[in-house]
């Protein structure tokens, strides 16, 4: 996807002028549209460092003077301090990318290198398992963590990640993992490499941009996840930076907008910073798999 | 032990965390979701077997699962098509060979990734309030804005708006689908005088129902589980007056605020079979509008 790859339009008998207006007027469209979308973030940013008076005065994104003193009121605007909410998140985060990346790998080198009895008619039930709604499952699984005292710990959000429940990162890597020619396995077992050696020694290595990019997504899963913390979760002290922001919006958020917008451009930052370093992996990402952020 | 079988366990052991996953957190919770769908269960006392009232009840004596279905409807058709179309528009912009195509496509696929984070649901309640910037911008122009988030009328849209506003990730797969699309296809049809407008439905719309379809299929099912803009906005209540009562919020109360867990169990199955029906109409559809190479 690089940029020599796209096509020029077709240019009729040299009417290079109406090409020129037709280009012209695309580049207009697309600024356009870029402003219009972008315009809510930059707001929002601009609005977490105006001085308070300022927010709802005005629509520009050009403070009058830069003034910080929302993201110090938003910091400790609740009775728990951000930086625990972003500890929590980190926490869970990290926990789910490890668990998710660990289990998923293993489930899908199974599938795509070993030979087994039943194969596939597990991998058909694993394909299944994708297109059930979890809100089926939401009922007993909560019900089989209350009873093992596990809510209000991260238990519930972390552990199903090291069960490899995300079946599409498994399907995703089964691809992936296809795609590495089998001669190097062979090579590996004619030494007297076990399939774990393989796995660890061969695949793994030779899969850092489908672990990357399940990594990645993981991490943006997780970290925006709101539902699976709202139910399990009770305890302030708990609470993930999503849980964190809408306990702010219940509480001083009606009346301090700029310390709310500044605790959101914060909770923002981890993702836009994903986005800036490995932008080309997750477009990649979506564009050969199809995953729908 | 003979090799097959020694190879069938070492394969296991690895599948090992998948299976135990499949059965405790997928298979087992399935089965007993449905089991509890047809009891009466507060979380206190056990589950009492109660047939199908809950299904009876669902489908004729309650008004919230009524009203909860339609937001939902009015939502995905709405949305979807909405999202998709601009989608697709933005896509063909992208796809004639522009300058900065890079940049262009970061911007738009940016709201995409973001827009789960309650952040932005906050943003929106404040970009739609009545004193909100949308109504600045409307007044620029005239416009007397209602104040959108709080009247039952206008509530939906603002969250049809946030959910095109995330168009970034159809229109990405829609440019890549474009992008397979043979150049000289366009050459021939321009040397026999097709028309742009002629070229894009006779050869671009239909190279493309195959991923109009996955985008279509995927976009769906997505906005049949929206949960969390509409939690922000409405403060949890689906409110004003259930205008944004979304099927996942109203089962979220059932379970989660009111306890009623095999009520909620019983929408959570007729959900499934709601987006079952749909999907199964699509493929079946899928037949007589998806062009597929063969």
């Amino acid at each position: 996807m690089t940029d020599g790859m796209h096509r020029r339009p077709i240019v009729g008998s040299g009417t290079v002028v109406r090409a020129r207006a037709l280009s012209l007027g695309i580049h207009l469209l697309l600024c356009g549209t870029s402003l219009v979308m972008l315009y809510p973030l930059l707001w929002m940013l601009a609005s977490s460092c105006k001085p308070e008076n300022e927010i709802f005065s005005s629509m520009s994104i050009w403070p009058s003077r830069l003034d910080f003193d929302a993201y110090v009121r938003g910091w400790s605007g609740l009775k728990i301090g951000f930086g625990r909410f972003f500890w929590n998140s980190l926490v869970i985060s990290v926990l789910c990318v490890i668990g998710n990346v660990l289990s998923c790998s293993l489930a899908a080198y199974a599938f795509a290198r070993l030979r087994f009895k039943g194969k596939n008619f597990w991998f058909a039930l694993m394909l299944g398992t994708l297109m059930l709604p979890y809100h089926v499952t939401l009922i007993p699984q909560y019900i089989l963590f209350l009873s093992l005292d596990w809510v209000d710990t991260i238990l519930p959000l972390v552990v199903p990640k090291y069960m490899a429940t995300d079946a599409f990162f498994i399907f995703l890597m089964v691809q992936f993992f296809r795609g590495i020619p089998r001669e190097l396995d062979e090579a590996a077992m004619m030494d007297g490499c076990s399939p774990w050696r393989i796995y660890r020694k061969v695949i793994l290595p030779l899969s850092l941009p489908v672990l990357a990019t399940a990594a990645i997504f993981t991490f943006i899963f997780t970290w925006d996840d709101f539902f699976a913390p709202l139910i399990y979760l009770n305890d302030i002290g708990s609470y993930t930076v999503q849980l964190g922001l809408r306990a702010f919006v219940d509480s001083s958020g009606k009346s301090d907008w700029g310390a709310l917008f500044a605790m959101s451009v914060l909770v923002l930052v981890p993702v836009v910073a994903f986005f800036l370093f490995f932008q080309r992996l997750l477009i990649e990402g979506v564009a050969t798999t199809g995953l729908k952020r | 032990m003979s090799r097959a079988s020694a190879n069938d366990t070492r394969a296991y052991l690895f599948l090992l965390p998948w299976f135990a996953g499949f059965f405790c957190l997928t298979t087992g919770p399935t089965l007993a979701s449905l089991f509890l769908s047809f009891t009466s269960f507060d979380l206190i006392q056990a589950p009492r077997w109660i047939g199908a009232a809950n299904y009876v009840r669902i489908a004729t004596n309650d008004v919230s699962f009524i009203a909860s279905l339609k937001v939902t409807f009015f939502f995905v058709a709405f949305a979807v098509p909405l999202k998709l179309g601009f989608a697709l528009a933005v896509a063909m912009a992208l796809n004639k060979g522009i300058r900065g195509l890079p940049l262009y496509r970061a911007i738009f696929y940016l709201p995409s990734l973001l827009g789960a984070s309650v952040a932005i649901a906050v943003l929106w309640r404040k970009l739609f309030s009545g004193d909100g910037l949308v109504n600045k911008v409307l007044a620029l122009v005239g416009i007397h804005g209602p104040s959108w988030i709080s009247d039952p009328d206008y509530s939906i849209y603002t969250l049809v708006v946030l959910s095109v506003w995330q168009f970034g990730s159809p229109m990405i797969i829609f440019l890549a689908g474009l992008r397979q699309i043979p150049h000289d296809v366009y050459e021939a049809a321009s040397l026999e005088g097709a028309s742009k407008r002629r070229q894009f439905f006779k050869i671009t719309l239909p190279l493309l129902t195959p991923v109009i379809f996955f985008n279509a299929i995927v976009q769906t099912i997505d906005a049949f589980k929206a949960f969390t803009p509409a939690f922000i906005i409405s403060e949890g209540t689906g409110g004003p007056v259930r205008s944004t009562l979304f099927y996942t919020l109203y089962l979220y109360q059932e379970a989660f605020a009111y306890f009623r867990m095999g009520y909620a169990a019983a929408l959570a199955w007729v959900l499934v079979l709601i987006i079952a029906f749909f999907t199964a109409v699509s493929f079946i559809t899928a037949r007589y509008w998806v062009h597929y190479d063969d």
